[in-house]
C-alpha cells in the first residue's frame, strides 16, 4: 500500500483545507478512501453516528499536482483509512501560504498520514512543518459498509435557501425544542416547524425553486402544494449546517416522507451528500 | 511599615495585566515584590519546575514609590513586602485587557505591609472609579539564580516565530522538545508523549538559523519542557515587541526564556527533562536530580504540602557540607554548582542547621527505576533585602547584579 500526493497551487491548497475543515465539523471520525481518481471522505450510517451518513467526493486531479497510489491489491486498488478528522484539518491549517504540501502514507511507529508543508517565511528562508497523523487501515472485509449510499427516490426535491440563514433559524429553534419538522413541496416552499406545549414556531421559505424531476410521472401525479415532511433531531440538522462555512455552489434537499432527508451539495468541484434519518 | 504606591496609564495597565496572565500559566499564586529597582511579579509552580519573574522598572510607571520599612531589630527582614496574592483574586481584575486599555485613564496600586491588603484603583472614563481590595498572604518571595549567559546555547527570536511554531500543537500537548544543531532549530511534540497516546498527532517545525536575530549553538542538544509554561512567556511577549532570548544547555539543566525591553524585564526559568543515565546522582554532586518521574515530583510536593520556605530548606540541605548559608560558603557552593550548571538556590537567612539529617537521606533513598526520566528541580532562595549582608559579603549573589560581562567576571551570578 502506498500513497503520495503533492499540492503546489495556493488556491487548491486553500480549497482542500476548507473541505477538510468542513469534514471536521461534520464527523469526528471518518473514513478516507483513496482511489486512483478520487478521494472520498465517508461516514457510514452506524448506530454510533445516530444513523447519519455522509459521502464527500473530490476528483484528485483538481487538487494535486502529483498523485501516486497503490491499493491493497491490484484487483482492489483502493485504500481505506480511518482518521480523526480534526487532526487533518488542523495540520492543513498550519499550511497557510505554503510553497508546497505533501501528503503520504507512512509507518513510523504506527501507520500515519504524514503531512509535510514547505512554508515560505518572511525572511524568504524555508521552514518545514511536519505532522504525523495516526490512522487505522480499514481491512477489506469492512469495505462493503463504506460504499456510496443509494439515494432513494425522493417525494420532493427542492433547492435550499441561503444556508447561513437556515442555520441561524435552526440555532434559535434549538433553544426551544430538541426536534423539528422539515417540510417542502414542489411549489418551491420549505418550512421548518417546531412545536412544544407552550409555543409553535414556523419559518417559511418561499420561491426556492425545484429541480427538474427525474421521473416525469411521479411529479405530475403529485399535488404541487402537498408537503412532504420529516421529523428530525435538531442537533443533527444543526451539525450539518454548522459544517457549511461557505455557501455552496449548489444545494439541494431531497425529502423522503417520514423516512429521511438527503442533502446534496456542491462546493465548487467537491460534492457532499449528507443523510439524516427521520426520528423513530 | 513598608509601603508601595505606583500609578499607571491605561496602556501600561495592559502590559501589567499581560504579565499577570503570563505568570498565571505557571502557578495560582503570585508575589508582588517591590524594590527600589521596580516592581517584580514572581511566580513558582507547585513542583518547583517553573519560575517566572517579570520586573517592571520604576521608570515604567507614571509614578513609583517604594519605601521599605526600617526596623531596629537586627534580624528583622521586613524590607520586603512579603506579599503573596492568589491568581483567583488578582487574575479577574486584569482579565479584559483591551477593555481596560480603552476605559482606564489611570490605575493606582498601593499597599502597606501592615494591612495585608493591596488596593487597586481604576480611574476610568466618565468619572468612574473602580476599587479592588485584595488581601494578601504574608510570604517571603522566592527567586531563582540562574546564570543564563553561561549557557552554551543562546537564541534570540522574534515572538512571531515562536507564536507560529506554537499553533502546531494542541492545548492538550503537555511537553514539547526543542532540538538544535548549529544549522537547524526544531520544535516538536515530545517523543514520550506521542508514543504513549496512539491517537495524538506528532508535529514538528524546523527553522533555519537565518530566521533568528541571534543563533549560537555550542552543543547539539534536545531539551524537553512544559508547553504551557512556554505559552506563558509567549502571552507576555504579545505585550512588548521585544525579541525573546532562549538560553539552555543539556537536558536536565533548566532553560531560561527572557524578554528585556528596557522598561520591563521578564524571565521564565523552566526545568527540562533529564536523561536518566547522564546525570550523576552521587552525594558529592551538587547537581540536583530527583530520582523520580516528573509526575512523582508533583505528587510528592502536593502531598508534602509544605510552605515555600520549608521546601527551600529541604533543597539546600541536600547540598551537603555547609549547614549555614553564609556568603563565603555560598560562593564555594556557587562555583561547584556552576560546574554542574544548575541554578543556585539562595536563602537570605540560614535556618539550614535546623533541618534534620533524615530529610537528606530520604531524598537520596528513593530507588531509581530504569528508563525513568526526571526533571532536575531548581533551587530557590528567598529574596534577601538585608542591606547589611550585602555590604559585608561582596560575593553574595543576591546583590543587585545584572547579566553584564563585568559582573560575571566578579564571580557573581545573576538574580532575577
Amino acid at each position: 500500500m502506498k500513497f503520495r500526493a503533492k499540492i503546489v497551487d495556493g488556491a487548491c491548497l486553500n480549497h482542500f483545507t476548507r473541505v477538510s475543515n468542513m469534514i471536521a465539523k461534520l464527523a469526528k471520525t471518518c473514513t478516507l478512501r483513496i482511489s486512483p481518481d478520487k478521494l472520498n471522505f465517508i461516514l457510514s450510517d452506524k448506530l454510533a453516528n445516530g444513523g447519519v451518513s455522509m459521502w464527500c467526493e473530490l476528483e484528485q486531479e483538481n487538487f494535486f499536482s502529483e498523485f501516486q497510489m497503490e491499493g491493497v491489491s491490484r484487483e482492489n486498488n483502493e485504500i481505506y483509512l480511518e482518521l480523526t478528522s480534526e487532526n487533518l484539518a488542523r495540520a492543513l491549517k498550519t499550511a497557510q501560504n505554503a510553497r508546497a504540501l505533501k501528503i503520504k502514507l507512512t509507518n513510523k511507529h504506527f501507520p500515519c498520514l504524514t503531512v509535510s508543508v514547505d512554508l515560505l517565511s518572511v525572511s524568504s528562508s524555508s521552514r518545514i512543518v511536519t505532522h504525523d497523523i495516526p490512522i487505522k487501515v480499514i481491512p477489506r472485509k469492512l469495505w462493503k459498509d463504506l460504499q456510496e449510499p443509494v439515494v432513494p427516490h425522493p417525494d420532493v426535491s427542492i433547492y435550499l435557501p441561503v444556508l447561513k440563514i437556515m442555520k441561524s433559524v435552526v440555532e434559535k429553534m434549538k433553544n426551544i425544542s430538541s426536534h423539528l419538522v422539515i417540510e417542502a413541496n414542489l411549489n418551491g416552499e420549505l418550512n421548518l416547524k417546531i412545536e412544544t406545549e407552550l409555543v409553535c414556531v414556523t419559518t417559511h421559505f418561499k420561491d426556492l425553486g425545484n429541480p427538474p424531476s427525474a421521473s416525469e410521472d411521479a411529479s405530475q401525479d403529485r399535488n404541487p402544494e402537498q408537503m412532504a415532511e420529516v421529523h428530525l433531531e435538531i442537533r443533527k440538522l444543526l451539525q450539518f449546517l454548522v459544517g457549511q462555512q461557505v455557501n455552496p455552489t449548489k444545494a439541494l434537499c431531497n425529502i423522503v416522507s417520514n423516512k429521511m432527508v438527503h442533502f446534496d451539495l456542491l462546493h465548487e468541484d467537491v460534492s457532499l451528500q449528507y443523510f439524516i434519518p427521520a426520528l423513530s | 511599615v513598608a509601603m508601595l504606591k505606583c500609578v499607571m496609564t491605561g496602556s501600561q495597565v495592559k502590559v501589567f495585566g499581560k504579565a499577570i496572565q503570563a505568570l498565571s500559566r505557571i502557578s495560582d499564586e503570585l508575589w508582588l515584590d517591590p524594590s527600589e529597582k521596580g516592581l517584580s511579579l514572581r511566580s513558582v509552580n507547585s513542583c518547583r519546575s517553573a519560575y517566572g519573574c517579570i520586573l517592571f522598572s520604576s521608570v515604567f510607571f507614571q509614578h513609583y514609590q517604594w519605601s521599605p520599612s526600617v526596623t531596629m531589630n537586627g534580624n528583622d527582614s521586613t524590607l520586603n513586602l512579603n506579599c503573596k496574592l492568589g491568581m483567583k483574586s488578582i487574575g479577574p481584575i486584569f482579565k479584559s485587557l483591551n477593555s481596560l486599555e480603552r476605559h482606564v485613564e489611570k490605575c493606582k496600586i498601593f499597599t502597606k505591609s501592615d494591612k495585608c491588603k493591596v488596593v487597586i484603583q481604576f480611574f476610568c472614563r466618565h468619572g468612574i472609579k473602580r476599587t479592588h481590595n485584595v488581601s494578601f498572604q504574608e510570604s517571603q518571595p522566592l527567586q531563582v539564580i540562574f546564570e543564563k549567559n553561561m549557557c552554551t546555547n543562546t537564541l534570540v527570536i522574534q515572538p512571531r516565530l515562536l507564536a507560529e511554531a506554537i499553533v502546531l500543537f494542541t492545548s492538550s500537548q503537555e511537553e514539547v522538545t526543542l532540538a538544535v544543531t548549529p544549522l537547524n532549530f526544531c520544535l516538536k511534540s515530545s517523543n514520550e508523549e506521542s508514543m504513549d497516546l496512539s491517537n495524538s498527532v506528532y508535529s514538528e517545525m524546523c527553522v533555519g538559523p537565518e530566521e533568528f536575530d541571534f543563533f549560537q549553538i555550542g552543543v547539539d542538544t534536545e531539551i524537553t519542557f512544559c508547553f504551557k509554561e512556554l505559552k506563558g512567556m509567549l502571552t507576555f511577549s504579545e505585550a512588548t515587541h521585544a525579541p525573546i532570548s532562549i538560553h539552555f544547555d543539556f537536558p536536565g539543566k533548566p532553560m531560561a526564556l527572557s524578554i528585556d525591553d528596557m522598561l520591563v524585564e521578564a524571565n521564565f526559568i523552566l526545568a527540562t527533562l533529564a536523561d536518566e543515565p547522564s546525570i550523576a546522582s552521587s552525594p558529592q554532586s551538587l547537581c540536583l536530580s530527583q530520582k523520580r518521574k516528573r509526575s512523582d515530583l508533583m505528587q510528592s510536593d502536593s502531598r508534602a504540602d509544605e510552605n515555600v520556605t520549608s521546601q527551600a530548606r529541604e533543597c539546600t540541605s541536600r547540598k551537603a557540607a555547609p549547614k549555614r548559608l553564609y556568603p563565603d560558603e555560598t560562593f564555594t557552593s556557587n562555583s561547584m554548582l556552576g560546574k554542574c550548571g544548575s541554578p543556585l538556590m539562595k536563602r537570605a537567612t540560614g535556618d539550614i542547621s535546623e533541618v534534620p539529617e533524615s530529610s537528606v537521606s530520604d531524598a537520596e533513598g528513593v530507588p531509581a527505576s530504569p528508563y525513568l526520566r526526571k526533571f532536575s528541580c531548581m533551587f530557590f532562595g528567598a529574596v534577601s533585602s538585608d542591606q547589611q549582608e550585602h555590604v559585608n559579603h561582596p560575593f553574595d549573589s543576591l546583590a543587585r547584579v545584572s547579566d553584564s560581562e563585568e559582573d560575571i567576571n566578579n564571580g557573581s551570578f545573576s538574580t532575577f
